[in-house]
Order: C-alpha cells, then structure tokens, then sequence
C-alpha cells in the first residue's frame, strides 16, 4: 500500500484467499512491533540505581529495599534508600552539594557528587510528561 | 455488502500497518543518555537519539574529547603539557603569547560581550574574580574559617582590569596582556561559548546540559520539543519552578544558588558585580532563552547584574527572552517567554528536601547598595546592531 500503484477502482476489487494470507501476515507484524514498542516505553517510577564512580559502574541497588551504604572515594558518600526513593545523606566533600540534591526516583533522573566523581542514576529513561534536563 | 466486508476489514489492516510502521519509525532512534563529570568543573550531560548504542557511545566520546580540549584551553587555573591555554596566557603577561584559533575566537567574543554589557560581563576582570575565588575555596572547604576578601584588596585590583590592558591581534593570532596585575576570567562565558561549539558539530536529535547551559541540536525524531525544568532556587530533588519547551536553541540560568558560600550566616555568590566588587544581589536568579549558548551565557550573567529595564533592553536587542526570580521569589517575564505548563511543581518526593544552606541573607557590613545607574550605562553601546560579528580570524587551531 506504500508503492506508486493505483488503487484498484470499487469494481475492480477482488478479495482473493492470497490476499487474506498476506494480510493476515502483515497484522501480525504490526501486531508484534506494537508490543515491542509498548515493552520499550516502560514508565513509573524507577526500580534500581546504578551507581558510577570515576565513569565506572562500581553498584547497582533495587530501591524496593531500604539501605544504607558508604561510597569511598577522595571523599566518603553516605547514600540512603527508602521507601523507592534514593539520596545521599551525607558526605565530607566541600559544599555537600550532593546532599542538597534531596531525593529521586524518577526513572532517567541522577545525583552527582562532582568532587568524589560519583554519579547515581536512575534507570529507565524520562516518561513522556517528565522533563529531558534540568536547568539549574 | 459482500464488497463492504474486505473493504472494512482493508482500512482496518492499513490503520494497523500505520500503526506498525509508526512503531518502526519510532523504534529506529532511541534514547540514550551519559554523564561526565570532569568537563568545566561541572556536570555534563548528553542525551542524543540514536538507531544504536554504538553510535550514541562514538558521538559522546567525540563531544567529550571537544569539550575536554575546550575545558583545557579555557582553563586559567591549571596548564597542561604542551598546550598554550589562558592560564599562560596569564602567568605570561607582559609577553606576546601565540595561542590556539579557539582561545583567539573566545575572546573576540568576550569583548563584545564587555562592551554590550556596559562592562558588567568583564572577562578582563581576573584580578578582583581572584580574590573572590580565593575567598569561596577556602570559605567551601573550611566553612568556619570563611571570610570575605579585604575592601581595600578589592579597590587595589579593580586598577587591573578592563579590556584596554590586553592586546589581541587577531591575524597573527597573538595576546598579550599588558599589565602584570591584570589577568583573564572567562568563567561567565566559557562554558558556554564551548558547548555551543561543539553542538553546532552535532547532528539533530541532541542535547547538552553542561552546568547552567542547556542546547537543544533540533527537535526529537518525532518532531517533539524537548522539555526543559528551569530549577527552583529554593527546593532541590526532583523539583523545579516551570518547563519551557526547546527545539533548536538553548536555556542557560545564572543562580546566585549555583556557587556560593557563606560568612557568617550570609551567602556570597560567586557572581561579582564589577560595579560594586561584590556579588550581585539584584536577583535569585536569571534564566536566558536563545539560539547561541555563549550568547545565552553572557546575557544571563549581564541580566543577573542589571535592572530588569536594562536587561529587557539587551534582550530585545539580541532577540532573546528571559525569567528573572526576585529576591522575594517571584517571577518577571519578558515579552515571548513562554512556559509550559503550571509553574511550582509540587514537592512530590515528600521528603521535605528544602535546604537550609538556601536561606537568603542579610547584607554584608560595609555592602554597597549597587547603582543602579551604572556609571557606563547606555554611554558604551558600540553602535552596530544586535548582530554579533562571527569571531572569525585567520589563525590556525594549533
């Protein structure tokens, strides 16, 4: 249906048992892509955090359990879960502007703690209502 | 009604195939999504479409590198081996110095930029900046020993500043700042002029955060706006005050809540008011919206430093728009600043995150009130129209 042909006038049309075979190909195609398509745009809030120091991924934790755990690094990061949501609650970093980053759980969202180069990510990527970056 | 059935059932497989085929438009470029975080002091964030993880991973990587070279030559607090950068360009004044095509166009740029702000976004103004950040580091790292650069200090440095103590030959490509005491702080400008670079490289489909300044390369594949938080001064988390919705063009914020510290229970940003020698207290903070991030850098900076009047008046010349936060919080709008959606999202991680460090307060003894009739206002307005001249010069990128 995407090719130059015209399409055949009323009294041409024919609906042939081949027609049904291809058609009934091509819906369950679509009907595939439709699924994969809705698997991939999962949103909600976020399920786990990857944590990256130095640009690599040294933790991964599910915010479905409340934790608290140290990261060592030039500096100490305190980082706390609890009830699905994830912050770090305290650090000796200049500034602390970690801590101040309050608490996330939007999928896509991070904290940073620049001077400990560590990153704490949420998986998944923004939902459609949330926004792509934040300007601060 | 025997032809009506297969007609029916025909429009029927043609919607499902539209839908099907929509999902393959959509399903070829996906998000993706890194972080740096040792470019320009800051956070960098690059999210970009893409049809495979590979090749989002090469584009970063080379954005990264650029940046990186940026970060490198821009740097005025560290050299680095067999590289020419502003920091020797400052340790060396007094000499000519030979430098990189992209240090040259930066401060072609910083110029006008010292002349359309009326002096208030000053890149020739190192010699007070230093004190300031000597001051902020240290007020940082050790809060109970904080304290606030000397008065007499500050007046002393001013002599050293202004762009009549550097020579730029834009041919030979060559600076040399006259006047020892004098030196180069980009740091109003960098950032952006930077990523506004390096974004011009980029396909459509991007967007780079770095710090303050946000670029959008062009609309999402689906030909969506992209959604940009403008943050709240006040709360942190996943809070913020407005979205604004983004093609091709950039958002750049200057906070007085973005660098600061605190002497005695007062907050100093690290955005200086070279009328005053202190910081700029006019506003929380100002948010640009244009279609050049170094532009959008140098007119939030100004903005932050000037009266609303004044700022409009930059802004209509440049065709930008602008939020300013008063010290009270509220919101100003210039003409065509359009938000999307409700202002004040709601606290919703219900963690009452507010932060206390975000108190405002009170003045500082000996503060001067800023003048609002700024001694260079309107006197200096170079007389071309609103068009920045392209930095170009003849000098080779070394």
């Amino acid at each position: 249906m995407k090719s130059g042909r015209k399409t055949p006038g009323k009294d041409e049309f024919r609906f042939r048992k081949g027609d049904g075979v291809a058609a009934g190909a091509v819906v369950l195609a679509a009907v595939a892509l439709l699924v994969c398509l809705l698997t991939a745009n999962g949103g909600g809030s976020a399920g786990r955090a990857k944590i990256y120091q130095q640009g690599e991924l040294i933790r991964e934790v599910s915010l479905a359990e409340n934790a608290e755990f140290l990261i060592e690094g030039e500096y100490r990061n305190t980082v706390t879960v609890r009830d699905g949501k994830i912050a770090i609650t305290g650090s000796d970093c200049p500034g602390e502007d970690c801590v101040h980053s309050g608490w996330i759980f939007r999928p896509g969202r991070s904290i940073v703690c620049l001077p400990n180069r560590v990153e704490i990510r949420l998986e998944g990527t923004a939902g459609a209502d949330d926004v792509d970056a934040v300007v601060r | 009604m025997r032809r009506k059935i297969p007609a029916v059932m025909l429009a029927v497989l043609m919607g499902v195939c539209a839908l099907g085929l929509t999902g393959c438009a959509a399903k070829e470029k996906i998000k993706y999504q890194t972080t740096f975080l040792n470019l320009f002091d800051t956070v960098t964030s690059i999210t970009g479409y893409e049809e495979s993880e590979e090749a989002f991973n090469r584009t970063a990587a080379r954005i990264h590198d650029e940046m990186e070279a940026y970060d490198h030559l821009y740097d005025i607090y560290h050299e680095y081996p067999d590289t020419v950068n502003l920091c020797t360009v400052n340790r060396r004044a007094g000499e000519t110095v030979t430098v990189d095509r992209r240090i040259m166009d930066l401060l072609v740029f910083a110029r006008q930029v010292d002349e359309f702000s009326g002096h208030r976004t000053n890149a020739m103004f190192g010699a007070v900046l230093r004190e300031w950040h000597e001051a902020r580091e240290y007020g940082i790292s050790s809060p109970e020993n904080a304290y606030l650069p000397d008065g007499e200090k500050l007046r002393a440095a001013e002599k050293h500043t202004g762009f009549d103590l550097i020579e730029m030959d834009e041919e030979s490509c060559t600076v040399r700042i006259t006047d020892p005491e004098a030196s180069l702080d980009v740091g109003a400008l960098a950032k952006g002029y930077a990523v506004q670079k390096v974004s011009e490289t980029l396909p459509e489909g991007y967007l780079l955060s770095v710090g303050g300044n946000v670029v959008a390369t062009g609309p999402k594949p689906d030909g969506s706006l992209w959604t940009i938080g403008v943050a709240d001064p006040e709360k942190n988390g996943e809070t913020y005050l407005q979205k604004v919705g983004i093609g091709k063009g950039t958002v750049v914020t200057s906070g007085d809540y973005q660098r600061y510290y605190v002497v005695d229970g007062t907050r100093y940003s690290h955005i200086i008011d070279p009328e005053t020698l202190y910081p700029g207290t006019k506003w929380r903070g100002v948010t640009v919206i244009c279609d050049d991030s170094g532009l959008g850098d140098a007119l939030s900076t100004s903005l932050f430093l000037l009266d609303r009047e004044t700022g409009q008046e930059l802004l209509n010349r440049f065709g930008a728009k602008a939020m300013w936060i008063d010290a009270d919080g509220k919101l100003l709008f210039s003409d065509g600043y359009e938000r999307m959606g409700m202002d004040h999202e709601e606290d919703i991680t219900g963690l009452g995150c507010t932060d206390s460090h975000l108190h405002r307060g009170g003045r500082a003894a000996g503060w001067n009130q800023p003048d609002d009739q700024g001694r260079d206002r309107g006197k200096r307005q170079p007389g071309h129209d609103g068009n920045l001249r392209k930095a170009t010069s003849g000098c080779r990128q070394l």
